[in-house]
C-alpha cells in the first residue's frame, strides 16, 4: 500500500513538533538546573585551587586574548583575577583544556602573584577509568606540581615524574601546567602591581 | 501473559542484544571498564528502548512505511536528549563518567533495531515486553562484563564511591582488560558462556 504524498509529510511534520514541544519543555525544566551545576561546579574548582582568594571576577578581553595566544596549543576557555577581602590581587585562576589520551582534559589551575602553583584540580576528562584517570585518584601526581618553584618553566616541569602506564595522560596534565606558566611569564607577570 | 514471558525471555537469552543479535557493541566495549557507569547506562538505555517501543506500537498503524526510519530517529532522539539533560541537571557525577556515550544511544543499534524489527509490528504490552528483556540482557552483559574488568584490572570495585569487593592489597591487575582489546578478549569469553547456557537449555528443551 503506498501512502500519498502529503500523509507522508503530515506524519514526518507532526511528530517533529511533538517532539520539539516536548524537548522544549524539558529544557526549560533542566537549564536553569543544569547552569547552576555547572557554575557550582566552577567555582568549587576556583575556591579549592586558591583557598586565600575571596572573590573571582573574569578578566578583560585583550587579556584573555593574549593569554590563549601564550597557551599554544593548551585551550584557555577562562581566567580569572583572585582577589583577597581588601580588593588587592592575590592570583589567578585558569580554566584550561589539554588533549589527554581520550580527550581533552579539564583544569582549573590557581597560580598567586609571584607565578607559583597553589593549587590545581581536574575538572572533567575522559581518560581510561583506573589507567588514565590514575592522575586524579593518585594524589602524588597533581601534588607534585606544587612543589614547582615561583615563575616556572619547561625545564622545571620536565623534572617532574609521569604515571607509567598512563603516559598521554600525565602529558595532557603537564601540558597544561606548561601553558599556565607561559601565560604568567608572557601575560600576567606584568599585571601584578 | 505467557507472550508477555517468552519475549521477555528471548531478549535475555536466546536474542540477547549483545551476545547474540551482537548490535550496540561500540558503547558497550567502552562504557564497561566501570561497574558504576555501566548500571548508569543500562538504565538509561533500558528508559529509551521501553519508551520509544511503546510509542512506536501504539502509532505503528499511523506511521506510513516509507518514512519509517526518519520518525523512528527522531523519537528515539527525543529520549535520549530528555535522559541526557536529567542526568545533566540532577546527576552531573554519572554524567561526567558516561560523557558523549548518552548522546550516542540515539544512533545505537538496539533501539532503532528494536524499533524496526519488534515494535513496529508489535502490540504495545509485547513492546514493552521487548523492551524490558532487551534492556536486561543489555545490563547482564555489560555490567558482568565490566565487573571483570573492574575487578580484576583494578583489583576492587567500586560503586557510589563505596569499595564493594577488592583484591588482596599489592594486587596488580593486567592493565590490557581495561583497554580496548581487554575489552574484545574479555566480550569473547561472555558470548561463548551465553551460547553454552543457550545451548544446554535448548537441548533440555529437546530432551
Amino acid at each position: 500500500m503506498k501512502s500519498s504524498p502529503l500523509r507522508l509529510i503530515l506524519s514526518v511534520l507532526v511528530t517533529c513538533v511533538v517532539a520539539a514541544s516536548g524537548l522544549a519543555v524539558t529544557y526549560s525544566i533542566t537549564a536553569p538546573r543544569i547552569a547552576a551545576q555547572e557554575k557550582a561546579a566552577e567555582e568549587d574548582a576556583l575556591a579549592a585551587v586558591l583557598p586565600q582568594a575571596a572573590d573571582f571576577e573574569g578578566v578583560d578581553d585583550a587579556t584573555l586574548v593574549a593569554a590563549r595566544e601564550a597557551a599554544g596549543d593548551t585551550d584557555v576557555s577562562a581566567l580569572y583575577v583572585a582577589r583577597d577581602d581588601s580588593g588587592a590581587t592575590v592570583g589567578w585562576g585558569l580554566r584550561v583544556a589539554s588533549r589527554g589520551y581520550g580527550g581533552p582534559i579539564n583544569m582549573v589551575i590557581g597560580l598567586d602573584r609571584n607565578g607559583k602553583v597553589v593549587g590545581l584540580t581536574i575538572l572533567a576528562m575522559n581518560e581510561t577509568p583506573g589507567l588514565g584517570t590514575r592522575v586524579r585518584t593518585e594524589p602524588w601526581f597533581l601534588e607534585q606540581f606544587k612543589t614547582l618553584p615561583p615563575n616556572f618553566g619547561e625545564a622545571d616541569v620536565k623534572k617532574l615524574d609521569m604515571i607509567s602506564g598512563a603516559t598521554k595522560s600525565s602529558r595532557g596534565v603537564r601540558n597544561s601546567m606548561l601553558a599556565a606558566g607561559r601565560i604568567y611569564e608572557q601575560v600576567l607577570s606584568e599585571k601584578v602591581e | 501473559m505467557k507472550e508477555f514471558w517468552s519475549v521477555f525471555k528471548h531478549g535475555i537469552s536466546i536474542e540477547n542484544p549483545l551476545t547474540v543479535l551482537m548490535i550496540g557493541l561500540c558503547a558497550t566495549l567502552a562504557v564497561s571498564t566501570q561497574v558504576e557507569g555501566s548500571l548508569a547506562m543500562s538504565v538509561a538505555v533500558i528508559f529509551v528502548l521501553v519508551m520509544s517501543n511503546v510509542l512506536i506500537s501504539a502509532f505503528r498503524k499511523f506511521i506510513p512505511v516509507e518514512v519509517r526510519i526518519p520518525i523512528f530517529i527522531v523519537i528515539i532522539a527525543s529520549f535520549v536528549t530528555i535522559v541526557d539533560l536529567f542526568l545533566k541537571a540532577f546527576s552531573p557525577d554519572i554524567y561526567a563518567v558516561l560523557g558523549i556515550w548518552i548522546p550516542l544511544i540515539v544512533v545505537n543499534c538496539i533501539i532503532l533495531g528494536r524499533a524496526e524489527a519488534f515494535a513496529y509490528h508489535n502490540t504495545v504490552l509485547l513492546s514493552i515486553a521487548d523492551g524490558l528483556g532487551m534492556g536486561l540482557g543489555y545490563t547482564l552483559v555489560i555490567v558482568g562484563m565490566a565487573f571483570i574488568r573492574e575487578f580484576f584490572g583494578t583489583g576492587q570495585v567500586k560503586v557510589m564511591g563505596a569499595t564493594v569487593l577488592s583484591m588482596p592489597s599489592g594486587y596488580q591487575g593486567p592493565n590490557i582488560l581495561l583497554l580496548f582489546p581487554g575489552a574484545f578478549i574479555v566480550f569473547g569469553f561472555i558470548i561463548a558462556l551465553m551460547r553454552w547456557l543457550n545451548d544446554r537449555s535448548a537441548a533440555r528443551k529437546e530432551a
